[in-house]
């Protein structure tokens, strides 16, 4: 393609993705041909040249692919349905676009959540933390992810500190040790009691 | 003389309007109420004899919205209107007015359980400058001509220039709006800030909006007890098109 | 009316109430280097209020003041301090100063009055009336005995809607130390309401027309508070939300920034949802729920909106309505209030029904800001509640009460957690009712004096939080360890200071605060992450300086230091920079007085040296260290035996403490065995004058023998 068919496809398809973020919405390259040829860009004479038009779909996903690895403000991650899934992170935060992904496997979800909490604050998140949005766990799954973690080996590191007040804080000891996420937890429920 | 231009201009701006070739007087002024401001920056009003009081016919474009259910009464929107337009921040003389029903609603200090304000419900009603329909009260009142209707955004502004600082236009306004500058001692009043507001854009909550303008001349009791003394200039321009019905006016 | 050149407003009040005179000053004539604030109201203490006056000795003077940015658009810029001989300081009054919101600082303002000085005493009570330049004391016989709430009413009446007024109820008429003035419904200055009743002044009614100019471009000044509003967080200037968001990368479940898109003021009619971009100029408003921080998500449906000081978009008092108060307690169903005034009521049950977040609890909290307010009590930071239960649980109310007094209070409701518990309690304290209202109103120095309890009992005690001196801790250890500590020393209250704890707890993680505290302290290791301390080091020395000075400086512009100093932002864009230079940007174009972050430093630093030279000299002894700078013993102590330095204690070392006052004094340029401030000292702040009268008291510690 030319110089210029291609930025126009490359805009198009920041674009879209762009425009998923600010629906609070990952994208896949799936996503973002659909919404391209919703806005038509495939048909119009954005200067695409013929073979790219009569391009079949492997051709431009592969041809998405590419633009996409080397756009300065989208991120590309390896989704959890194995697809490659793309955010504008000034418009979508890496943290949240992680949270949407794993929103399917309630475990996942959860334990990872867990263990980056542990890691990069380092601090334990109340339990309360996976019923809200956008989490949105019922309790069941909530019990139901939890012994799915006590029972796999792969998920040995994530466990509960309980503080005064009854509440549950969940934390990965791969990052936080039992004695000090329970200072933490400790603390977090001490707040309110400390204005 | 541009008074042999009148019949022309009129010609030209009830065919613009779809209405009939010859009007009276009147019958300009009611196309002029609905008109496009081009038609009184054409001069028209003044086309109808030269010296004729201003009288503001056309409704402003813009009107600032309040809603006392998001005001938190932080009074940020009446030190942006003085301090990003005139330098000083002085609530007194915001065009904008918070400070009088904070803290017990309009209806003052009464006590009892319908009293709004902090120390009431809770409820920040707040007042705006509704700009006025014809007759705009304020510059009704102004023997000076100094408030007029500004060419952008139709809203009423005082002309500082003109001015000349008797107060009338405080008496005329029945929601106690104009306020009045000692240092300079002119009256002043919300300009709209030339269609961006700044105390729009300064409110934490939403709670003023810009908007196109409607007449809200009807919602909201006046609270002030107003004197709307016209100079005998201006008295006799309304009784030149307000005659009694079927009467052709006194002018052509 | 006056508009003058500058952000001051130029005049000083002095109301005398002995002889009625009435006369003012030029403000930056007279206090002009201590710029206003608690530097003016220490100024006042120092030439004019003699070394040992007791607070409510006649003698004592009572300065409200606020600062050259107060009544601007300087976000959160409503402060006034009130400085005085402070009565709860324990066993000798000191320099104190309470501090209070709301809309008096800019009303005072508008005046054309930077600051009141009260002082003598009226032969009965009066009230002041300040119109611009008309200024009257008014006869208050019949506002006396009345509380807070109608005293405002009756001078609004009288005033008009649109005043400011600053009122005591019955605490502050019947001289307990534990009483506070109060403006704006629920902003309360503690500790100084008896000060302001021995003196027979009722309440200050102020109203003005005039304006301050900004000396300054208009242009700039505008884009400089836009700026100052783009790096604005939420409450305490929490920058992280406490929710998981697409727009940002961090969240913190402890983050007073609770505002979520989707929640709703519950209460305001029709309900108003919270739309739009977290970061939206005309959101800031919705990011605060004081009441929902403290009570929970029940709190929302009876959030009517927020509420707090002029020109501030933070909006940090919640104003809530429920309809139980009226049916079940005959109260206002209306309350408002923030932080530890919002819990008054609850702190005083050690169990509530439904926990610290359930209904009995908003109930509670609804009485005691209703009452507590109303009556003008103070908390003393909650020590007053925390007494109540020790002494309870100790069964020294039963020791010490009458048996009819005891048996008249209804311990039984307490201990079920019934609010109604409160509707005794607390005008049973506000009233000083009793041995037990008499007691207790004076704080915990009321305890050690009267009730032969000792201080030292109260400080090993891990759950009073007591500290010294007859107050509490006050962000200590608990939040930051030795910089909390040294913060903790200096004062004779409870020390007020916010600068450091903003900071720590600003949600963002760890590695990203250390960063920040390198750019600002000299290195990350200023900054520890909690209950993870590390030793003692000159950059946490440099960083409580910094924490002290700022305060000051705060309280002498009118700025408030529950929010600032805005050193971190919510924005990824800027590395969540804020500016460490803001104050003297504002400072400097307000006022025309062009200062830099340092000079104007310099000020805040000479005002905290004189409240220092202030505590020397009515103390009578230079020896800071040991006389004044107390640690309670439960600060170097664990209930779980941790050691200090170990993850998951706020323990600390008595050595390491030792040497942590050692660096304070040297960065402050101090002496290090006395932690006096040295003649040179007093001479490089412009303090040569008091260096001097120090000397002659031999309270330098060159000359000490």
């Amino acid at each position: 393609m030319t110089c210029d068919a291609t930025a126009a496809f490359t805009g198009a398809a920041v674009e879209a993705v762009r425009e998923a973020s600010r629906q609070g919405r990952l994208a896949t390259r799936e996503d973002v041909l659909a919404a391209m040829e919703a806005e038509g860009v495939f048909l119009s004479p954005v200067g695409l040249e013929a073979e790219a038009q009569a391009a079949p779909p492997e051709g431009r996903d592969a041809l998405l692919a590419a633009v996409l690895a080397t756009a300065p403000d989208i991120i590309a991650f390896q989704g959890l349905s194995g697809q490659t899934v793309y955010h504008a992170p000034d418009l979508l935060s890496r943290t949240y676009a992680r949270i949407l992904d794993r929103k399917g496997s309630p475990l996942l979800l959860m334990a990872e959540e867990i263990r980056a909490n542990s890691r990069d604050y380092p601090r334990p998140v109340p339990v309360e933390l996976f019923g809200a949005p956008p989490f949105g766990l019922a309790p069941e799954e909530i019990e139901q992810a939890l012994r799915g973690m006590a029972a796999s080996p792969d998920y040995q590191d994530i466990t509960f500190t309980t503080a005064h007040t009854g509440a549950v804080y969940l934390f990965s000891t791969r990052h936080l040790e039992q004695s000090y996420a329970a200072f933490l937890a400790q603390r977090a429920e001490s707040l309110v009691m400390n204005p | 003389m541009q008074r042999e231009r009148y019949p022309e201009w009129i010609s030209l701006a009830a065919d613009a309007a779809g209405m009939e070739a010859s009007l009276s007087r009147r019958g300009f002024l009611m196309l002029s109420a609905c008109a496009a401001s081009s038609l009184t920056a054409l001069g028209l009003c003044e086309a109808l004899g030269a010296g004729s009081p201003l009288v503001i016919l056309d409704n402003a474009k813009g009107l600032i919205l309040a809603d006392p259910s998001r005001c938190v009464g932080c009074q940020r929107c009446e030190l942006a209107c003085t301090e990003f337009n005139d330098g000083r921040a002085q609530p007194s003389l915001s065009r904008i007015k918070i400070s009088r029903a904070m803290n017990f609603g309009p209806e003052g200090p009464t006590g009892g359980p319908a009293m709004q304000g902090t120390w009431g419900t809770g409820l920040v009603v707040q007042s705006v400058c509704r700009q006025c329909p014809h007759p705009v009260p304020c510059a009704t009142a102004c023997p000076e001509d100094a408030i007029q209707a500004d060419p952008k955004t139709g809203a009423r502004v005082v002309n500082a220039k003109r001015c000349v600082g008797c107060r009338l236009c405080q008496r005329a306004c029945p929601w106690d709006m104009i306020s009045f500058d000692e240092e300079s001692q002119k009256a002043s009043k919300c300009f709209l800030c030339n269609g961006k507001p700044k105390c729009v854009e300064a409110c934490p909550s939403g709670a003023l909006r810009y908007v196109p303008w409607r007449d809200i001349t009807r919602e909201g009791r006046p609270n002030a007890a107003t004197l709307t003394a016209l100079s005998a200039a201006k008295a006799k321009a309304c009784v030149e098109c307000h005659v009694p019905s079927g009467r052709k006016s006194t002018r052509r | 009316m006056t508009i003058t050149a500058g952000g001051f407003a130029g005049k000083v009040l002095r109301v005398d109430l002995s002889t009625g005179k009435i006369s003012t000053l030029d403000t930056r004539e007279k206090y002009g280097a201590m710029l206003g604030g608690t530097g003016l109201g220490y100024q006042v203490l120092w030439e004019e209020v003699p070394a040992g006056t007791g607070p409510f000795d006649v003698a004592n003077k009572l300065i409200f003041a606020t600062g050259a940015l107060a009544g601007t658009s300087v976000p959160c810029s409503g402060r006034t301090a009130i400085t005085t001989i402070f009565p709860s300081c324990w066993p000798k009054a000191l320099v104190g100063s309470g501090h209070m919101g709301g809309q008096f600082a800019a009303k005072l303002k508008y005046a054309g009055y930077d600051a009141i000085i009260v002082e003598g005493k009226a032969e009965r009570p009066v009230w002041l009336f300040i119109r611009d330049g008309r200024v009257e004391l008014r006869d208050a016989a019949f506002l006396w005995g009345s509380g807070i709430h109608r005293t405002t009413l009756e001078i609004s009446q009288e005033m008009g809607a649109d005043c400011a007024v600053a009122a005591i109820g019955q605490a502050g008429e019947k001289l307990a130390p534990l009483a506070t003035v109060v403006n704006s419904l629920s902003h309360s200055a503690g500790g100084v309401g008896g000060v302001m009743g021995s003196k027979n002044l009722k309440a200050i009614g102020v109203q003005g027309s005039g304006g301050l100019r900004i000396a300054g471009n208009k242009e700039q000044w505008e884009r400089l508070v836009k700026f100052h509003l783009s790096i604005l967080g939420a409450n305490n200037q929490h920058v992280v939300p406490s929710f998981p968001t697409p727009e940002s990368e961090y969240y913190n479940p402890g983050s007073r920034w609770v505002g979520e898109p989707g929640k709703r003021w519950g209460a305001a009619r029709p309900p108003v949802e919270i739309t739009g971009s977290i970061h939206d100029m005309s959101r800031i408003a919705y990011r605060t729920n004081s009441a929902a921080f403290f009570l929970g998500e029940q709190a929302w449906k009876h959030t009517v909106r927020g509420n707090g000081c002029t020109s501030c978009p933070i909006r940090c008092h919640t104003t809530l309505k429920v309809p139980a108060m009226a049916t079940k307690y005959g109260l206002d169903e209306v309350a408002q209030g923030t932080c530890i005034a919002l819990n008054f009521g609850r702190f005083f049950f050690p169990t509530l029904p439904g926990g610290p977040k359930g209904e009995a609890a908003l109930e509670a909290c609804m009485i005691g800001m209703n009452m507590a307010d109303d009556m003008g009590i103070w908390s003393n930071y909650g020590q007053l509640q925390r007494d109540f239960i020790k002494l309870s649980r100790d069964g020294v109310f039963q020791a010490k009460l009458g048996s009819a007094e005891y048996a008249a209070i209804p311990w039984d409701k307490w201990r079920a957690g019934d609010p109604a518990f409160l509707l005794d309690i607390i005008p049973r304290i506000g009233e000083r009712r009793g041995e037990l209202g008499q007691v207790l109103s004076e704080g915990s120095g009321g305890l050690f004096g009267h009730w032969g309890i000792s201080e030292e009992a109260w400080g090993a005690d891990h759950a009073t939080t007591y500290w010294k001196m007859g107050h509490p801790k006050h962000h200590a250890n608990e939040d930051d360890g030795q910089c909390g500590v040294i913060i903790n020393t200096q004062y004779n209250r409870d020390a007020q200071c916010h600068s450091h704890t903003n900071f720590v707890r600003n949600g963002l993680p760890v590695h990203e605060q250390k960063r920040l505290a390198g750019e600002l302290w000299g290195s990350p290791d200023s900054v520890d992450a909690p209950g993870h301390y590390t030793r003692m080091n000159k950059y946490k020395a440099q960083r409580a300086k910094w924490a002290l000075i700022r305060k000051e400086l705060h309280d002498c512009l009118g700025l408030c230091n529950w929010m600032g100093p805005w050193v971190a932002s919510p924005l990824k864009e800027r590395g969540y920079r804020g500016d460490n230079s803001l104050e003297s940007r504002f400072f400097s174009l307000a006022t025309g007085m062009d200062l830099d972050r340092e000079e104007l430093d310099a000020a805040g630093e000479r005002v905290f040296t004189l409240h220092r030279a202030l505590t020397i000299r009515d103390m009578e002894t230079v020896d800071m260290r040991a006389q004044h700078d107390h640690v309670p013993r439960w600060v170097y102590e664990d209930p779980k035996g941790a050691q200090p330095f170990t993850p998951g204690t706020i323990r600390m070392d008595r050595d390491d403490i030792s040497r942590a006052m050692d660096m304070f004094y040297e960065v402050m340029g101090w002496d290090k065995s006395t932690g006096a401030p040295t003649r040179e000292a007093y001479a490089r702040l412009g303090l040569v004058d008091v260096g001097a009268a120090l000397q002659a008291k031999n309270l330098l510690p060159e000359d000490k023998p």
